[in-house]
């Protein structure tokens, strides 16, 4: 996959490229929309991540020539501004996703995964864990190929938040802002993570083990693969 | 006691005073112009006779007699001539008795002595009392009458004129203390009004107003930047933080500490989301068209707490009038400012203590949503500071940041919602949000009955623990 980062906070824009890099996804940088288009002409993406407070030009304005160019390549907006109209103007103007900054850069990869899923149809939606199948198109986990185990929905986010950041730590407060998002409220909610993963874990060791769910001590949880 | 009707008040009194002392006094003034008048007269009646005498000499009257009488005919008024002592006195005029054929009657007698051939005579004109006063009844009637007219008369003028003079002053109540709501972002029309007295009221105010929201302007103003330049640092923090997290050779305990950094950040992060959020509601920024049922709303705001109050083995209970249809507002902030109000009943609530949520739907009046806990409570002085921004008490270690309840004001301010808050140490707290007019009402609601069981059951799987 590759990706283009259009972002004029040097800084934000290659912390982006190094999470990415590590999740095997190609990244081209470009600091300014006149880079982007540039860069744009020149190769093909898949993934457009665009930040609207550029200097040279509107984030939005810049989206609407980018599609001429990459009609193809799925967008996701990235900005700080946040507001309700820019959210709506970007997804009507075609943007796939829109992410209000500061994001954590495990959710972004979380909506590219969700973006590609719908977008290319990727195949790969379910994935082999241990004695499990997880299909994280029909939500669904499944022991030996047949029996269905039933997983409330938070529990499910949970575990699949897990398996896409597999064989990396998440933090209780990463995982309870993924789960309850703005209204997660800090450690107050990070007790609730351990109540669903040892949900999860006496759901699913009913049929067989579960060690790939490892506990990180006094950090979190991560599940290795 | 509203300014005009303290001037009709007054206005009316200090006539009815004014009418009271000349009723009282007009007997008096009239008897007295009366006798004045009389007076005057019978020095004229003198001065008549003394010509003739003067003319015609004094036989004219005496004809030979050593004196001289005369009277009309209801011996009313008589005339009399006198030789007299040798003293010769000023002229007086009093009140006497006289007899005039056997009848004795009380006159106001004018008496004048003079010389005539050396001879001293006394002049006597004399008019009865009774005379004297037979126009005072029917000049004291009309005199009270057309007194009672003119007052009633000068009253009417007064108060219409009083109303006009005060009209501009009832519109700066009205277009500047009723109507505006803050902060004042209205423009200003200066009220019309010829007094300056009001022109300068009028002119304060809208001064004052204007300074307030040029204040408030440049607060929100500082806040919105503020919180947008702060939102670019913190997201590059967050993403090394994440990136550093995600470094295989971090050592266990730095690995602690890089997660601690996160939390601090986060703090931060909520921190500058609610300021943006207060800025964005005081900046107009959310529309105002949604309609829902509050009982959905209600459920909404309970699933996404649903794990806390069970934690806190806490007693929810839902006990809404009928299906009471929101209209009006923005889900997204009466979903937040609800939210915020029942975190806050489960945050500082006892162990198995409960929450109760109810209404009152009555016609005619607003309605009201009452939230009502079993919580810690809140001391009578920290009452009115609750609201305030960051303001911080005394309450357990998982503090909020102080902006949860500013939130539920600003969205409550921006809804035209009134809250309400009573509070006891110990025993709990009850917020009544108070829902301006037309914005709640009773919706029609098909099968409502059934609906209804249902979702209290729903909710009522909250109170124990058989839904976890």
């Amino acid at each position: 996959m590759k990706v283009l980062i259009v972002e004029d906070e040097k800084g934000m824009a290659s912390e982006m490229e190094a999470f990415l890099k590590k999740t095997f996804y190609l990244c081209d940088l470009a600091y300014t929309a006149k880079q982007g288009l540039e860069k744009m002409e020149e190769n093909q993406y898949d993934f457009i991540l665009l930040d609207l407070g550029l200097p040279d030009k509107d984030g939005l304005l810049l989206l609407q020539e980018a599609k001429k160019n990459c009609p193809d390549a799925a967008y996701i907006i990235l900005s700080a501004r946040g507001q309700l109209e820019d959210r709506i103007k970007g997804l009507d103007l075609g943007a796939d996703d829109y992410l209000p900054k500061p994001f954590s850069l495990l959710e972004l990869q979380s909506r590219m995964q969700a973006v590609a899923r719908r977008k290319f149809g990727l195949p790969d939606s379910i994935v082999v864990l241990g004695d499990f199948r997880v299909d994280l198109n029909k939500r669904l986990v499944l022991y030996a190929g047949e029996t269905e185990i039933e997983l409330s929905r938070k529990e499910f986010d949970l575990l699949s938040y897990l398996l896409l950041h597999k064989n990396r730590p998440l933090t209780r407060m990463q995982l309870s802002e993924h789960i309850w998002g703005n209204f997660s409220d800090d450690d107050y909610d990070s007790n609730y993570i351990d109540v669903h993963i040892k949900n999860i874990r006496k759901k699913l060791s009913a049929y067989a083990s579960v060690e790939w769910l490892h506990t990180v001590r006094s950090v979190g949880y991560k599940v290795k693969i | 006691m509203k300014l005009f009707t303290k001037l009709t008040l007054f206005i009316t009194l200090s006539k009815l005073a004014i009418v009271i002392l000349f009723v009282w006094l007009l007997p008096f003034l009239v008897n007295r112009v009366a006798y004045q008048y009389n007076d005057y007269y019978l020095n004229e009646q003198k001065k008549k006779a003394m010509e003739v005498i003067r003319q015609n000499g004094i036989e004219a009257y005496l004809q030979g007699e050593p004196s001289y009488g005369s009277y009309t005919m209801l011996k009313e008024e008589y005339i009399s001539l006198e030789p007299a002592g040798r003293v010769i006195v000023p002229d007086t005029i009093a009140t006497l008795r006289r007899v005039v054929e056997k009848d004795t009657l009380t006159y106001r007698v004018l008496s004048h002595t003079f010389n005539y051939n050396n001879n001293r005579y006394m002049l006597e004109v004399g008019k009865t009392t009774a005379t004297i006063g037979q126009y005072n009844q029917p000049l004291q009637r009309v005199a009270l009458y057309v007194l009672i007219g003119l007052i009633v008369s000068t009253i009417v003028i007064d108060l219409v004129f009083t109303r006009l003079l005060l009209r501009p002053l009832g519109v700066i109540i009205r277009n500047r203390l009723l109507n505006t709501r803050f902060p004042f972002r209205e423009t200003m029309r200066p009220v019309q009004t010829s007094t300056t007295d009001f022109r300068y009221l009028d002119d304060s105010l809208t001064e004052l107003m204007g300074k307030i929201r040029e204040a408030f302007e440049k607060e929100r103003e500082f806040t919105s930047n503020a919180s947008h330049e702060l939102m670019t640092p913190v997201s590059i923090l967050q993403s090394k933080m994440e990136n550093l997290m995600m470094e295989e050779t971090l050592p266990e305990v730095l690995q602690k500490r890089v997660m601690d950094m996160m939390k601090t950040l986060n703090r931060l992060k909520k921190i500058i989301h609610s300021l943006l959020l207060i800025s964005r509601i005081e900046n107009d920024q959310f529309p105002k068209a949604d309609s829902f049922p509050l009982r959905t709303l209600l459920q909404e705001v309970v699933d996404e707490l649903g794990h806390r109050l069970q934690e806190q083995r806490l007693h929810f209970n839902l006990q809404l009038s009928g299906n009471v249809i929101l209209r009006g507002l923005n889900h997204d902030l009466i979903f937040q400012l609800i939210y915020n109000l029942l975190n806050n009943a489960i945050r500082y609530n006892k162990p198995a203590g409960s929450i109760i949520v109810y209404d009152q739907l009555i016609p005619e009046k607003p309605y009201r949503l009452l939230i009502k806990d079993t919580g810690i409570g809140i001391p009578e002085n920290e009452i009115d500071a609750i609201f305030n921004r960051f303001k911080k008490v005394e309450r357990k270690e998982n503090e909020g940041y102080g902006l949860g309840l500013c939130i539920v004001r600003t969205i409550a301010r921006y809804h035209g919602i009134k809250i309400e808050v009573a509070s006891s140490v110990g025993v709990g707290t009850l917020f009544t949000l108070i829902f301006p007019e037309g914005m709640a009402a009773a919706g029609p609601d098909p099968g409502q009955e059934a609906s209804l069981s249902e979702g209290d059951r729903a909710l009522g799987a909250y109170n124990g623990f058989s839904k976890f």
